[in-house]
Order: structure tokens, then sequence, then C-alpha cells
């Protein structure tokens, strides 16, 4: 299938046929060398670092520093690799490939598991740590180990939840409940929760909005030309403004609408809080939407429609029996897009009195605390990677059963 | 150059479908210039002429995709312009060079378009579709479900056509709609739509450049230059007598040898030839004869041709499909198939391929004569 592209197929030269082999073997050992080489670094930089407490300054730990048995499973994935790049043929030796994947995602966290709390015992009753660049570098490496692969098998994906059990298991146990990530989380307690759906919802009525004005307004546009030139150059330099900037200019406009109606203040519009927010993540979502669905719909082969014309189908028929269903997977494509951005744009929301997980990264900026910053990216970045899943299976679902192969 | 009135010269065929005067501007460029034309019922009609001559603009005016700046066409008592444009090309069928099925609607549903407009009953349907695949020779239990993309040109043709005569309409309107297909498969289309006219008797307005396919298929042949009409007859009047120097180009040099092309085998085909099992006796091909004797075999279907030439009985098999000629096969195709056999006829064999009659080079001559 399509998906089963390989790396070396998407940078080698078209119809490098001739010694592809040579050519395919060269490539792994080039990627490999690059894996030891980032490997090799993350050896030099601080592993873990370590604090008295929660804004105090950072006591860096180093791999050099660690015991015997640390190092050794933490050298352990880089050697694998470097027995891949000398075997000859590196398609029978794809194995080694997935154990060091496996292996190089469990190692580092086992590591911290187990020297994180030991560092931290001794340094008072606040004290906590947290991964250092040399471990972020080193799970690069891994994850360009994966790049390698010519596809993901069934085997790595057992390697990958053997390592996440493991590492949930230590987590159990109790080995990362120093952990400052986890510290802050459970510092925020109830409010995590209120402010993750506060986030969702702040992007699902946004989201909404732009879909109900652009879906239309895209279907207008494709009608008429006049609404064409007037549209797109407006579009255009919305999308260039800043979005801070356009946060901050519907302050004063809602503000005083709010003044003259008391009667929308009830309703939550002011000329701070979420739906200042609300509307200025709607104006960006809609371009997107306007994009990909006007795109979708013109580019429709003609045809099609011409046919459909000919053969007696009013315009209201061929936009329901032809044009849409054909158009709606761009359409949802375009959606997804919107999706995705508003679900980063919505953390912004913050900085004008909103709510949503941007609490966590500008209070934490606030407060000077790293942990509290990054648990906030964390959860923002898994609700855009879960969001962008269930909507990829949606297009899927929704994409009429013939159009599919199109590689949607 | 005849701008002026051009009635068929085909024997009395009421029209009841007529242009009078229409011409169509876009701003300064005019695409059609006052043309005039009495399409003939249940006749095919073809459009004949270089790219940008206004054929392809003529037949968008009559389903009104194209509206007239001047000029008015009627259907029937009346005018189509007073019609609704939806209802007035319900019943037109409508089939074009880029097929433009639906690739999102299976075979069956694509042919069902227009009944379902209609409003037509699901069974009634089901039965139309059937009818209709088998009509232009696909098996209803294969291509009912397939997707567009799952078919070749020339089946994707096939399903247009069907698609066009989808409601059973008295009119059939075609742009160019082989255009597309490599040339084997848009010989054997043609075959099919002869057949297919012969049978159900359509008012067909049929669109092309290729002067060969116009010449086969056309009961009325107009030929078009610059948005006016430059000659309307019959194809054998054409042919035989061009109206001026441009006409006469666009027909080529093997005028005589495309006058073949509008008489298809039965019409000269012999029928009672002389054929058996086994070898010709001294009374089935008498000695000196420039009579054909026809080998079959058990299946009826010829294998070997006998004649005498220059003193010597000959024996010819038949190997290929080339070698023999159907029905509805062009004379012209005949023709090459006699010279492919070497002999002075050619079998003629029905579907099955059995033998039916036989093709005489000598019968050829008389026509080409006349």
């Amino acid at each position: 299938m399509e998906t089963e592209r390989t790396v070396q197929e998407l940078v080698l030269p078209m119809g490098a046929n001739v010694g592809q082999f040579e050519s395919r073997l060269n490539f792994h050992r080039k990627l490999a060398a690059i894996v030891l080489l980032v490997f090799a670094v993350s050896f030099f930089l601080p592993f873990f670092f370590a604090r008295e407490n929660r804004i105090s300054a950072e006591i860096p730990g180093r791999i050099s520093a660690l015991a015997l048995l640390p190092t050794l499973l933490l050298l352990l994935p880089p050697t694998m690799i470097l027995l891949y790049a000398l075997m000859r043929n590196s398609r029978r030796s794809e194995w080694l490939l997935s154990f060091a994947g496996a292996l190089g995602l469990l190692a580092p966290l086992a590591v911290l598991a187990y020297v994180g709390p030991q560092v931290v015992s001794t340094l008072g009753p606040f004290a906590r740590y947290s991964p250092g660049s040399g471990m972020y570098l080193y799970v690069t490496a891994v994850a360009i180990v994966y790049l390698m692969k010519a596809r993901i098998r069934i085997g790595d994906y057992i390697g990958l939840a053997v390592a996440l059990a493991v590492v949930l298991a230590l987590g159990y146990q109790g080995s990362f409940d120093r952990l400052g990530i986890l510290l802050e989380a459970r510092n925020f307690g109830t409010r995590l929760s209120r402010e993750i759906t506060a986030h969702i919802r702040i992007t699902g009525i946004s989201i909404g909005i732009s879909v109900l004005v652009g879906i239309p307004l895209a279907l207008v546009t494709f009608q008429s030309r006049r609404m064409r030139k007037l549209v797109f150059p407006l579009l255009n330099v919305l999308q260039t403004i800043p979005g801070i900037a356009l946060f901050g200019l519907l302050i004063a406009p809602l503000a005083a609408l709010s003044q003259a109606f008391p009667q929308l203040r009830e309703w939550g519009i002011k000329g701070i809080g979420n739906t200042p927010a609300i509307i200025a993540l709607s104006m960006y979502a809609i371009y997107p939407i306007i994009r990909y669905s006007f795109t979708a719909i013109s580019s429709i082969d003609a045809s099609v429609v011409l046919a459909a014309q000919g053969m007696g189908m009013s315009s209201g028929q061929v936009w329901r029996i032809v044009r849409l269903p054909l158009a709606t997977p761009g359409i949802l494509h375009g959606v997804r897009v919107a999706l995705v951005q508003t679900i980063g744009n919505a953390t912004l929301a913050k900085l004008i009195g909103g709510d949503g997980l941007g609490v966590l990264v500008f209070e934490g900026l606030g407060q000077a605390s790293v942990d509290m910053v990054l648990l906030g990216m964390l959860l923002i970045i898994a609700l855009t990677v879960a969001a962008d899943r269930i909507f990829q299976i949606l297009i899927t679902v929704l994409t009429p059963v013939s159009l599919r192969r199109e590689g949607v | 150059m005849t701008t002026g009135p051009v009635r068929p010269t085909l024997e009395e065929t009421p029209s009841f479908l007529k242009a009078e005067h229409i011409s169509v501007r876009y701003g300064e460029t005019v695409a059609l210039n006052d043309v005039t034309l009495h399409i003939p019922t249940n006749r095919v009609t073809v459009l004949i002429g270089p790219s940008g001559c206004g054929k392809s603009t003529t037949l968008r005016c009559i389903n009104a995709l194209v509206k007239t700046s001047s000029g008015h066409i009627d259907y029937g008592d009346a005018s189509i312009q007073a019609m609704s444009e939806t209802d007035l090309r319900r019943n037109m069928g409508y089939a074009i060079q880029s097929v433009g099925l639906m690739p999102h609607m299976t075979v069956e549903e694509n042919v069902d378009l227009v009944p379902r407009l209609l409003g037509w009953k699901r069974a009634e349907r089901t039965e139309r579709v059937s009818r209709l695949l088998k009509l232009v020779r696909l098996d209803p239990q294969v291509y009912r479900n397939k997707y567009p993309h799952e078919l070749s040109g020339g089946e994707a043709q096939r399903v247009g056509v069907a698609r066009a005569l989808g409601a059973d309409p008295p009119v059939l309107l075609m742009d160019e709609p082989f255009g597309a297909v490599d040339p084997l498969t848009r010989e054997q289309l043609q075959d099919e739509f002869i057949r297919i006219q012969r049978q159900l008797k359509k008012t067909v307005v049929f669109v092309t450049h290729d002067i060969d396919e116009a010449v086969r298929l056309a009961d009325y042949l107009i030929i078009m230059k610059d948005g006016m009409i430059v000659q309307a007859d019959t194809p054998e009047q054409i042919l035989a007598a061009p109206a001026n120097e441009f006409v006469e180009r666009f027909l080529g040099p093997d005028r005589s040898l495309k006058r073949l092309s509008l008489f298809t085998a039965d019409h000269c085909c012999l029928e009672r030839v002389v054929s058996g099992t086994g070898k010709p006796s001294e009374t089935q091909l008498p000695k000196g004869s420039n009579r054909c004797y026809w080998q079959v075999d058990a299946d009826g279907k010829p294998i070997m041709g006998y004649t005498w030439i220059h003193n010597r009985i000959i024996e010819r098999p038949i190997t290929s499909s080339t070698h023999t000629v159907q029905p509805y096969s062009s004379m012209k195709e005949c023709m090459s198939a006699i010279l492919g056999l070497g002999m002075p006829a050619t079998a003629v064999v029905d579907d099955d391929g059995r033998l039916y009659g036989e093709v005489r080079f000598e019968t050829i001559q008389t026509i080409s004569l006349s």
C-alpha cells in the first residue's frame, strides 16, 4: 500500500533503479551514522535536572555521573544501531532496529525512575526532578530509528507496548512521584480537568461557528465572482494579523458593546474573557475552512457537472447529488486543519482573561516554573494529536467508498 | 456558402426539432451566426467541422446549456426558450466525450440518474438499468455495482450511452462521445451505436470532428465552419458533390473509399452461399468458377475459404476476425477483409460467429459505380 513508503523512497531521486540496492545500503549507513551522532551528543548534555523546590536553580545530572548499570542500559540501543550499520543485509537485520527502538524509549525513562528519586531524596521535602536536554535528544535519536524502518510491523507495536507497560508499572510503584510535571499536575488538582474541558469547549465553539459560517460562505463565494473578489483578499488580510493583536483589537469594541447593552454581559459577552477569544479564534479558523472547501468544490471534474446539468438536474440537485458529496472529503480536511490550528491558538485565550490550557502555560511563565509550562504544552500537544486522529477516522468514514483510493 | 434554411433531402422526414436563425455571441466573438437547421426525426444528424466551427455550441443550444443570442429553437409545438430547462434536458439524452460519470456512484446509480430524477418506481428502474446495460453489451451482473474508476475507457463510454438512454428520451445529443477512446474501441463503439440506433430509432444529433465517423454514422450530414453551415445533405450527396473547396478538402482525397463506409455489409450480402463441413466437391465449386466455397466447423463457423484462381483451386484459412465481417460492418471493412483474405469475397458471420452470407468484390464495385 502507498502508506508503506520508506524514507529512502522519499529521499532518493525518482527512477534510481540502477544500483538501488547499493544506494539503499549507503543511505542506511548514513542514517545510522546520524543517529549515532545524536546519541553521542545526548551523552554529553545534562540527562536530567534536580531542584530543591519548584523555582530554585537547576542541578544538572549527567550520564557520566551515573552508576555502571544504568549507563550500560543507555548504551545498549546505540550499540545495536552500530551493529545494524555494520550488517551487509540491512533488510534482514531490521529486527535490530525494532529492538533498539523499544529499548531506546524504555531505557531513559527507567534510568530516570531509578536515578531521580535517589538524587531528590538528598535535597529535602520539596525537591523534584525533570528530564534534561540530553534525554530529549536521546528520545529524538530513537524517533529517527523508527523512521529508518521500511515499515512499522506488529513486533514494533508489541515492543512499544511492553516499554509503555514497564514505564506505567514504575509509575504505579511511585518512581515518578517526584517528577516535576506530575507534581505540578497534582498541585492543580481539579482545576486541571476544568482547564482541559474549557480548552476543548472554547475550541469546539470556535470551530462550530467557523464551520457554520465558513462552509456556506465558500459555496456563495464559488457561485459569485464578485464575492470571490471580496472574500479572499479580506481573509488574506485577516490571516496576517498576529494572533495576540487580534485578541487585543476585540477588547475595545466588545467592552463598548457590553457597556451599551448590559443584557449581553449576563450572556458572558464582555471585552475580556472567553467571548473575544472565541470570536478571534473563529475568525482565524474560517480561513482554512473556506480555502479548502472552495478548492474542493472547484476541483470537481467539470465534465461531471456538465453531464449532470445536461441530464436535467436543477441547480439545487447539482449541489446535493454531485458537488457536495464529491467535495465532502476536501471540506472535512479544511475543518481538520482549522481544528488543529485552533487547539494551538486557544492557548492565547488566557492573555485576555479566558480559560483553557493557556492558563498553565502563562501562569507557569509568570512563576518561572518550567514544569508547569511543560505540563500545559504536553497537554495541548496531546489534545491536538488526539483531535487530528479522530478527525482522520471521521474523514475516512464519511468519504464515499469509491473515492477512498485516492489516498485521502 | 449556404446559410439559409436547409432541408434534409432525405425522404420526407417531418422534423419536430428545428433551429431557426440562431446566433450565439459572447461579447465581440460570434460563436454561431444565423444557423438554421431542421433535425430529421428518427435519424442520425451529424455535425462536423474544424475546432471552433460552432458544432458543439449548436448542440448545447438544443438542450439550453448555451443560451441563444437571437433566433429560436422549436421542440414540437413549443419554443425551447419557453420550456423549463430541466424538463427539456430530461427529454434529451446527453452523452459527452469525457463521459462525466459520477465518480461516487456505481454504474447502476449512474444509468439510473434520469429515471430517478423523473421519479420512476424502483422496480421499474432496476429493470430498466438491466435492459440498458444489456443493450450496450455490458453484463448487468458484472457491471451493475462497479464504480467508474474500475471501468476501461470503452466501458465507461458504453455506460455513458446507457445513461443518456436512461429514461428513453426521444432525442439523443452526443458530443464527440467516442472521441477519447483508442481507434479499435471507437470502431467497436460505432458498430454498437449503429446496431442500437437501428433498434431504437432515436432522433440523434451527433457532434464529431472525425470525418470517417461522420460518414459512417450520419443519415444527414452538416458541415460547419466559422459558426455557419457550409453544406447540409445526406453523406452520399456530399461525398458525390462537395459544395466547395473547403468541403472537398475536409472530406480528404479518399472520398471514394469513404463512400464505402456508407453501406453496411447487409446491404449487399448474399445469403445463398455454398458451404459444407468438408472440402468442396466438383459440383459445389466447379472448375474455373470465380465463386467461393466456405468450409465450416461443427458450430457453423467458417474455417476455410476455397476458390479458383488461374486454373488452380486455392484454399485460404480463416484465422483472424479481420478475415470475416458482420452484417453491420461497413463496406470499407468488407473491402479490407477481402484484401486480407485474398479471395474474391469475404464471409459474413452473425453475432455468434456462424456463417451467414458473403460479400463479393464485384458487388462492391457496382456500389462504387452507382
